[in-house]
Order: structure tokens, then sequence, then C-alpha cells
């Protein structure tokens, strides 16, 4: 597992600072939540007493706010999040495989982040694009008709796991 | 209001707009099932058992969400409605565990209950089992989230109750649970164990956890918690004569609906194999048990010889704020005409006797001046010297929703940081014992900036003049060199208090447990009277009181200079209608006070002493001195249910029965009147302590009238002002909802309320170089009192076995001492050995030290500083160091 980088005294300045714009507002949580993760790639679970404290909220609330929703993650993020899809019409063709391969490529699990924070693995359930399947998707794009050949290709750079 | 008519089941009914369609059907004795609705939390139509049909529209309605609308046609058993809450609960059946079949919630588990009403058999659908669980190691209560149907009672209970926020879903879809931050277990969560969740719960998914608890009750009997002030309506269940398990009341006007984990899980010392069962008698230095007729013939004997030889003035007695208030009137009767003294008083009197003396003596009214529903209405809430979220948690629930629900001010002023710091929107720490020159120069900032209520000064109160002229010398500047605290925030807060429009204050001993504690309530009081915050709903003063019976004990006359209902012994009118009543003739000249009595002995004036329910030895200053003083009596007796430190140097003692084996009432910090009632037999031989007095009087030749507790309470009723009505629980309600408080419609009983001129006097027995630490002393939330039934309570002590003393960190890197190391905190008179615990709540000077252990008596570091009014001995704060303690040779590695 990796973790989280240190939070250093300047990044709780920095949260301290962009809660104070949201103070006691108790409906600024998302906003303010998507703007701590921009500023950080993710939402430091030290931020969350800070937002509490800020907004007039319990911290478990605001836990239960950010565990909702997919889109808010609570650890760190990879500059490059790999998708790769479990759908049915890929799973017909090899997606398992697929699966198999870029884990052993990447060094990482499903849900993972690689501790050079590279990349993160994820997986997803059909992407609407079949008739390219099996896929998988690194960042915004899709790559289609996967094989062994080409994630070798596209993470060269990573060695493989023995 | 608009009445709206619908037709419920072919019937037509009516209700009010905004009502919902289960408040109507209820009120019309429709039963609906429900699973995730309760009246005091929000309804959130979570659960959709509840759904009735709209016959109108087909439309299936969750009832506990859904206003009622005119016309509408609800039927709420059609065969539709019945099918899918059918289909509903199986449902919630198929994620079930297999261990349904053995939970411990039995015939309480709501979900269960329904599934049978509804005829439910074998659910036919694939069953998923949620497989979740948490292991807990807290002695309390055990989560097995497996069986949680998500009702999300138990959040709403945390957030919106108790307002500690620990729990909140976590997750989405099938993986959701209601879980602390980072999923810990409770113990490591804001969660103080309140059990309030527990008691909501409607399935097996929160429990109570020590089994040997557990088990199917046979009856349930509402009563009054015996712990705090706050007196919060419990319920006992029992069975095979044993208090099982304790959830809270259905008649809760104080706690709607909450306990503290004292309430819920420290009930059990009920059954503690150390409760005594038979009287005992001292023959050479050791215990032996003997018949009641034996105790109470050796007792009678001890007592005649001394009245005999030294004279009634040479005996005295101890009433109990622990006791009901029948127990402590027939005692004050006893000691009046049996035994012929006024020398007699109570425990309270060392927490709250300032109280009593500062109010009545500006308002004319000893108590809290309004109930504390009354706070809902208050813009502003100024807590100074209390921590009530662990001396009375159901007043610190109050103000936490008053400030989270209702946007309410919280000011709070106290030294140490305590559960409501956070709430707080402007915290002063005012040096320790300073309170009286912060209230004056706050008062000073009210006048000087016109802040006042000039007409309710001009019209209700005397003495302005006096007044405003006594603060002349309480500038900023002045006030901030004494107490610390900034001009600024100064001025801010008596801005904010008087401004608004209702401002309640709310105090507790850390202003009556100084030796000026009468000083500071009066400024207090001064204060509420400036900005006409008395006889107001939403303002008032709340003075808390330490144990559940403070103020029935005082009510009751166990004082020395009172009767019954604060009538003075030297009144002869007042005299004259005991006299009557009680065909005796009574001492006219005032009685000692409890350290006065403690003085006398020393000097061998007081040769007889009889305490009922108090612990001396462990409850008032300089224990060792106590303990000499106690033991060189010549006669002692006491009643108790535990053999206390105090009762090992007794004569004889008599086994009393506890709060859950007698009849009565206790009163609370509101003066709010509530019923003790029996739930089991008295264990053993013992007896309610009323009954061991009149038993008592008729061996001593002077029966008493009381052959049951009617008697009492119909002499109560007839003699004490203000309990005229109190056994009739319809004629005390009206006066706890009605319009007409106590102090409402801005009557004073005087007629004018007064300023009294306070000047701060600086506290005896300042720190000295030897002694450089401030000890502050006060309640923690897990024990009570000086620990004699907390620390009975099994799930209490494991939870909290030891004391502590609690130090700042640079405090203790500056003496080398770390968390958990042994050390002896030493004063000028005593010294107790100790746990060091590191905490943030102090400041650099400052040690905190909770009472309740009885194997580290913590007053053994107070000598008897008295506070000169009231004769309240000083038990707040005193001058220590710290020894650390060298470790033996042979343990050195
Ligand atoms: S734990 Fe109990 S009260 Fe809480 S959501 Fe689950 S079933 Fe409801
Ligand atoms: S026991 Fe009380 S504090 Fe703890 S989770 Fe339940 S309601 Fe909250
Ligand atoms: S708040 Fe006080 S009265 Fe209420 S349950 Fe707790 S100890 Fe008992
Ligand atoms: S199943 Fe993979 S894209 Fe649809
Ligand atoms: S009781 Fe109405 S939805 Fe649960």
């Amino acid at each position: 597992m990796n973790k989280a980088k240190k939070i250093t005294k300047a990044d709780l300045a920095q949260m301290n600072a962009i809660v104070s714009e949201y103070s006691q507002q108790k409906w600024a949580l998302i906003p303010l939540l998507q703007q701590i993760q921009r500023e950080f790639g993710y939402i430091p679970p030290q931020s969350m007493l800070l937002i509490a404290r800020g907004l007039g909220l319990f911290t478990s609330q605001v836990q239960g706010v950010i565990s909702f929703y997919t889109q808010l993650y609570t650890q760190p993020r990879g500059r490059n999040v790999v998708r790769v899809c479990r759908g049915t019409a890929c799973h017909v063709r090899g997606g398992k495989t697929i699966l198999k391969l870029v884990k052993q490529h990447l060094r990482i699990e499903e849900g993972e982040t690689s501790p050079d924070l590279e990349y993160t693995l994820e997986t997803v359930a059909c992407i609407g694009v079949c008739a390219l399947a099996p896929n998988l998707v690194v960042g915004d794009h899709v790559h289609g008709h996967m094989n062994p050949k080409k994630v070798e290709q596209l993470f060269r750079n990573r060695e493989v796991r023995e | 209001m608009q009445a709206i008519t619908i037709t419920l089941d072919g019937r037509e009914v009516s209700g009010y707009l905004g009502m919902t369609i289960l408040e109507l059907a209820k009120e019309s004795g429709v039963e609906i099932p429900t699973l995730c609705h309760d009246n005091h939390l929000t309804p959130t139509g979570a659960c959709r058992v509840c759904l009735v049909e709209n016959e109108q529209n087909g439309a299936l309605l969750a009832s506990c969400v859904t206003p009622i609308a005119s016309e509408m046609v609800i039927n709420t058993h059609s065969p539709r409605v019945t099918e899918s809450r059918k289909t509903i609960v199986k449902l919630m059946l198929t994620s079930h565990p297999d261990s349904c079949l053995v939970c411990d919630k039995g015939n309480r588990c709501q979900l269960r209950q329904i599934a049978s009403d509804l005829g439910i058999g074998l659910v036919e659908l694939q069953r998923i089992p949620r497989m979740t669980s948490t292991e807990e190691v807290n002695p309390f209560l055990e989560r097995d989230l497996s069986k949680c149907i998500l009702c999300a009672k138990c959040i709403r209970a945390c957030q919106e109750l108790v307002v500690e926020g620990a729990i909140d879903y976590f997750q989405r879809g099938f993986t959701t649970i209601p879980a602390t931050l980072d999923n810990l277990p409770l113990e490591n969560s804001e969660c103080t164990f309140c059990g309030t969740c527990v008691a909501l719960c409607p399935t097996g998914a929160l429990m109570e956890k020590d089994r040997t608890y557990g088990g199917t009750t046979k009856s349930t009997t509402e009563t009054t918690c015996p712990f705090c002030g706050c007196g919060c309506s419990i319920c006992l269940e029992v069975k095979d004569s044993k208090v099982v398990r304790v959830i809270p009341g259905k008649e809760d006007p104080v706690n709607h609906g909450t306990l503290c984990v004292r309430g819920s899980y420290g009930c059990d010392f009920v059954n503690s194999p150390d409760r005594l069962t038979k009287p005992l008698v001292k023959r050479n230095d050791t215990f032996e048990e003997v018949s009641w007729q034996e105790a109470l013939e050796q007792v009678a004997a001890g007592f005649k010889r001394v009245k005999d030889e030294q004279g009634s003035g040479s005996l005295a007695v101890l009433g109990s704020s622990k006791c009901t208030n029948e127990d402590n009137y027939v005692l004050q009767r006893f000691a009046r005409t049996v035994l012929g003294t006024n020398n007699i008083d109570n425990g309270g009197r060392l927490y709250n006797s300032a109280s009593r003396v500062g109010l009545r003596s500006s308002l004319g009214f000893s108590g809290t001046t309004n109930y504390l529903s009354d706070m809902e209405q208050s813009e502003v809430i100024l807590v100074i010297g209390a921590d009530p979220n662990s001396s009375a948690p159901a007043v610190g629930y109050a103000i936490k929703r008053a400030v989270k629900q209702r946007g309410v001010k919280l000011l709070l002023i106290d030294p140490r940081q305590t559960g409501l710091s956070l709430f707080a929107h402007l915290w002063l720490r005012p040096e320790i014992g300073t309170d009286a020159a912060l209230l004056n120069g706050l008062a000073k900032v009210i006048i000087d900036e016109g802040l006042l209520d000039e007409e309710f000064v001009a019209r209700r109160t005397d003495n302005f003049e006096a007044f405003k002229e006594s603060l002349r010398s309480y500038t900023l500047e002045y006030v901030e060199k004494i107490t610390g605290v900034t001009g600024q925030e100064i001025l801010a807060l008596a801005r904010l208090y008087a401004k608004a429009s209702q401002a309640a204050i709310v105090y507790g001993t850390g202003i009556t447990q100084h030796t000026t504690g009468t000083d500071s309530v009066g400024a207090l009081a001064n204060l509420a009277l400036l900005t006409g915050n008395i006889g107001r709903k939403g303002g008032g003063i709340y003075a808390l009181q330490r144990e559940n019976n403070g103020q029935g004990a005082c009510d009751m006359g166990t004082l020395p200079k009172f009767l019954p209902g604060y009538q003075s012994v030297a009144d002869a009118q007042a005299r004259g209608r005991f006299e009557k009543c009680w065909g005796a003739s009574l001492p006219a000249e005032a009685g000692l006070t409890t350290l006065e009595i403690m003085e006398q002995a020393e000097k061998e004036k007081i040769k007889g002493m009889y305490i009922m329910g108090e612990n001396p030895v462990l409850s008032f200053p300089n224990s060792r001195l106590v303990t000499e003083i106690l033991t060189s009596l010549d006669f002692l007796v006491v009643q108790d249910m535990f053999l206390t430190a105090t009762a090992r140097l007794a004569n004889v003692v008599l086994p009393a029965a506890s709060f859950a084996e007698k009849e009565g009432t206790f009163t609370n910090f509101e003066g709010r009147i509530s019923k003790v009632r029996k739930a089991i037999e008295p264990l053993g031989e013992s007896l309610p302590d009323w009954e061991i007095i009149v038993r008592l009087a008729d061996k001593m030749g002077y029966p008493l009238p009381f052959s049951s507790l009617r008697d009492v309470t119909s002499e109560i009723e007839k003699l004490v002002p203000s309990y005229e009505d109190y056994t009739d629980s319809e004629k005390q309600d009206e006066l706890a909802y009605g319009e007409t408080g106590r102090t409402y419609d801005r009557q004073f009983l005087k007629g004018f309320a007064r300023f009294s001129p306070i000047e701060y006097v600086p506290q005896v027995g300042q720190r000295k170089s030897d002694y450089p630490f401030t000890l502050l002393t006060g309640t923690t939330l897990y024990h009570f009192g000086t620990g004699n039934r907390s620390s009975r309570a099994c799930r209490l002590r494991k939870f909290s076995p030891q004391s502590f003393v609690e130090i700042c960190e640079s405090d203790a890197r500056k003496l080398a001492v770390t968390d958990g190391e042994e050390v002896k905190v030493v004063s000028a008179v005593g010294e107790v050995t100790t746990m060091v615990k590191i905490s943030d709540t102090l400041r650099k000077g400052m040690l905190f030290m909770p009472f309740s252990f009885p194997e580290t008596p913590v007053n053994a570091l107070f000598d008897i500083v008295l506070n000169p009014e009231t004769k309240e001995p000083s038990l707040k704060a005193c001058s220590v160091r710290i020894e650390k303690i060298p470790v033996p040779l042979g343990e050195r590695l």
C-alpha cells in the first residue's frame, strides 16, 4: 500500500486558507471538497477535521460525504489513471487476462496507486465501446483491441513483476 | 389552527396543518408499524415499512414523512399495503445473518416483531447476508453491523440528540454502514457511550455488551436516574430481581430519549456483591452481623446515652443529597423532634449552598429560575465554571443542540478546555478563582455602554446605585490584570450577552465550590438583573447541582438554619406551625453546618453522629482529619448501601435500600420533582432509609406517625411550600409546561430583586513556590461523586479503572514525567499517588484530578478553608506540587 505523502505545515496552512473561504456555510461542503482535491490531488485525511470545524459539521459527516462520491478520494492518485474494463463484452474477449497483465506491469493491485504516484489502477464496468473489446482507458484515452503485446508497449517503461 | 379532515381506514378524522399521516393515525388509535421513526428524531423516511395507500391516486406513501392533506383517503392495512410491507420486510430479512436466531435482542427486536405481525414465514428470496462487523473492546456496547437495516436512527441520535457526531454513514450501496471516522472501534472515536443509539436501534445491530446482564426482561419500571442533578427519567428492566438493563424512560421532559453512560451502564451497583444486607455492629474492632432488632436497640441506647449525658446539642445528623425527599424529610423530623437538635446538614451543602445563599439574597429565590426546555428560546447561553458534558450531560446535550440546531451563541468562561469549547462562539480563560472580578468587569461594560435594560432595572430592582458605584474600580485594565482575559474579549462577551434579547446563564461547581462562590453567584445574578434576563423564557439562571437530590435535600430542611421549605428555625411562627403538627417543641437556635459539626467534634462538643448516605471521609476536605474526628466520637451510626470509608468508622452500620428498591421523589436542578419507583425488593434485609428512621424512632420511644410512604408525602404536601401537590403528576406537569413558572411574569417573591455589590477578594491559599501548581478537581463522565456507586458499576470500572492527574505537555516535559507514570501529588496537608495523563485541555501551571476514585482520595489534599458566608469548604482548587516516585534499585535496568 502506498502512504499518503507527508503533510507539511505549509499544506495545513493552505488547507486552512481554503476552508476559511467557505467557513460556516454548511452547503459549501461539496465545492470545498472539490477545491481541496484540486489543490492536493486528493482529500488528505488531515483536512477532514479542519473542514468539519470550519463548516460546523461532525468529522464523521464529512467522511460520510467523501466516501459516498466516487469522484472524491482520500488517497493520493497517480498522474495516470488506468481503468481496465471488466464489462461482459470485454470479459469474454479476455479482459481478465488484460487486467492481470496490467497489474504485473504496474506492480499494483486494483484501487492502488504506485508509490511514485505515476499510476492508479481501477476497473470499470463497460465503457460503452464494446465493439473494440477488450478495452482499457489511460487518462481520457481509450485503448481498444488490447492484447499482451499492446499492454507491454503501453507500459514498457515499467518493469515486469517476477 | 386550521383543521384538516381526512378519511383514515374508512373513518373521518381531523388533524392540523403539517401533521403527518403517522401522527394522526397514532392519535386516532390506528397502529402503523415503523422502523426508522422516532418522536425525538427528524423523520427521514428511510425504511418504508410505514407505508400506506392513498385511495384517490393509488400512491403508496411513507406515512412518517407525508403530511396530511384535506380529503385524502388513506388505507393503512389494505391488502396492497400489507403485501408491499411484507416485501419490504422480506428484503430486509434476506440481508440478515443467520445469527438472527440466537440474537440477544430477542423479543425486543422490532424487525422480528414486525415480521411476525405481518405473518412472514419463510423468505423465498435468495439470501445475501451482509458480512460486516466491528470488534469493539469497550465494556458497554457491541456493534454487529451485519444486522443493520440502515434506518439511521443511531446516526440521528448521535448527531441530533446527544450531538457527539461519532458516527455517520460510510461508503455507499451494499457496503454502507454507520461508521466512526476511519471506521475505527467506538472507543477511538468521539463516542461517549451514552447508550442512546443502543436504546433506539430497532435490531440487534447495536446492543449492550455484557451478556451477564442479558436475557429477557420480566418487568420494567419507570424511575429517575440516581446519579447527577439532571434527573433523567430512566426505565429499569428487571429479571430475577436483578436490574439487567437501563434504557431512557418514556416520561422524559429532561432527557428527550437520551441518557449518559452513567445512567445507561452505571446502575448495576444496585446488585453489587458489596451491598450490605444485614445490620452490622462493631465489637472489638470487627463488624458482626446482627438482627435489626438488636442493631436498632444498640443505636437507640447509644443516642440516648449521649443525649442524657451531654444534651441534645452534642448530637449531629447528616442527611443526604442522594436520598429521596421523603428520606430527608423523615430524617430532619427525627433530628429535630426525637434527638432535639438543629445540628442537621446535608452533603449537598458542600457543592451548592453558595447557590442557595447567593441567589436567595439577590432574587429571593434559591434555585434555578427556568426549566431546561426554556433554553430553546435563548439567543445566547453563557456557561461559566461548569463542564456539563461530564457533570450534567443532559444539560450539555441541550446546550449543544441549541448551538448546532438553532445557531445559539455559546459564551464560555472556563480556564480548562471542556467538551463545550468546540461549540463556543467565544471562550474566555480567566485565571482560576477570579470569576467575581471578571463578572464585575462585564457588568461595568454593560452599564458604561448603556446596554442595560433600564426599564427592568428601574421597576423591578433595588440597590442599583450602590451597585454601580461598587463597580467603579473594575476598569478593563484592572480586570485584565487580575483575570488575564484581554479587554477586547471582555468587551465582546459583555456586548453579546447584553444585546441578546434572551440570554441564559448556566453555572456549576466551578463557581460554587470556591471559597468565593457566594460572591460569584451574586455577581452572576447582577448580570442577569442588569439585562432583564430574569423572569423571561429563554433567559434566567441555571444553577447546576452535583447530585440527584441536592436541591431536594435542602428543600426538605436537612439544613441547620431552616425547617422544611426554608422556613427559618428562628421564626417563632414558622416553628409554631411545625410544632403543632409534630406535637413536639423545637429548638429555636440555628444548628451547626457540616464543617462546624466536624470542628465541634474535634473539640469534643459533638459526641454522637448519625450519617445517612454520605461519605464525609471522602467528600470533605482533609480526609485524615475527618477520619480522626469521626473515630474519636463516642457513638457513630452510618446508614448506607455499602461499607464506605466512613461506615468503617461507625459503631453501628445500618443497611439501606438502593433507589431501585424504594419509592419516593428526587428534585432535580431545575426544581422538577420526579418519581422514584420500586423495581425490585430491597436486597437482603436492607430497608428504605425513611423506614429505618421510623423504626429507630419507635425504639427510642418517640414513634413517628408514618406507617406508609403516603403518610410522609401527605405531611410534606401540607407543610412544605412549593411541594403542595407534588405527588400529583398532572399538577406538576402543569407547573413545568405552563406559562406560570417560578419567576416568570417578572414577579419576584419579595417584589423586588436586589443588586448585591460584590468585591473581588483574592482566594485564600494562593500559589506558593513549594506548591507551584493549581490543582482543579471535578467530575469525569465515567464516574460519579466519591465513586461509592460508580466504582461498583462493573462496566464503568472496567472502562475507567484508575484515578489520574491531568497535566499539560510542557509542564510534563519540565518535570520529566511521562504519560502513565505514577507520581505523588502533594499539598500542604496531604498527598496521593496517581497516574500522569498528558492533556491538551490545560494550561501551564494547572492540574486536574477527578474526585471519584475511593482508592485515591483527592480530598486528602485539601485543607478546610471555609466560604465565610455559607460555611462551605473550598474543594475546587488548591496548590500542590508533583513528585516523581523514585524507582527502587532492583527495578532499574
Ligand atoms: S445500527 Fe441499528 S440504528 Fe443504526 S442504522 Fe443500523 S439498524 Fe439503524
Ligand atoms: S453511544 Fe452515544 S455517543 Fe456513542 S455512538 Fe451511540 S449515541 Fe453516539
Ligand atoms: S445525565 Fe445525569 S441524570 Fe441523566 S443519565 Fe446521566 S447521570 Fe443520570
Ligand atoms: S464491456 Fe468493456 S466496453 Fe463494454
Ligand atoms: S418509519 Fe416511515 S419510512 Fe421508516
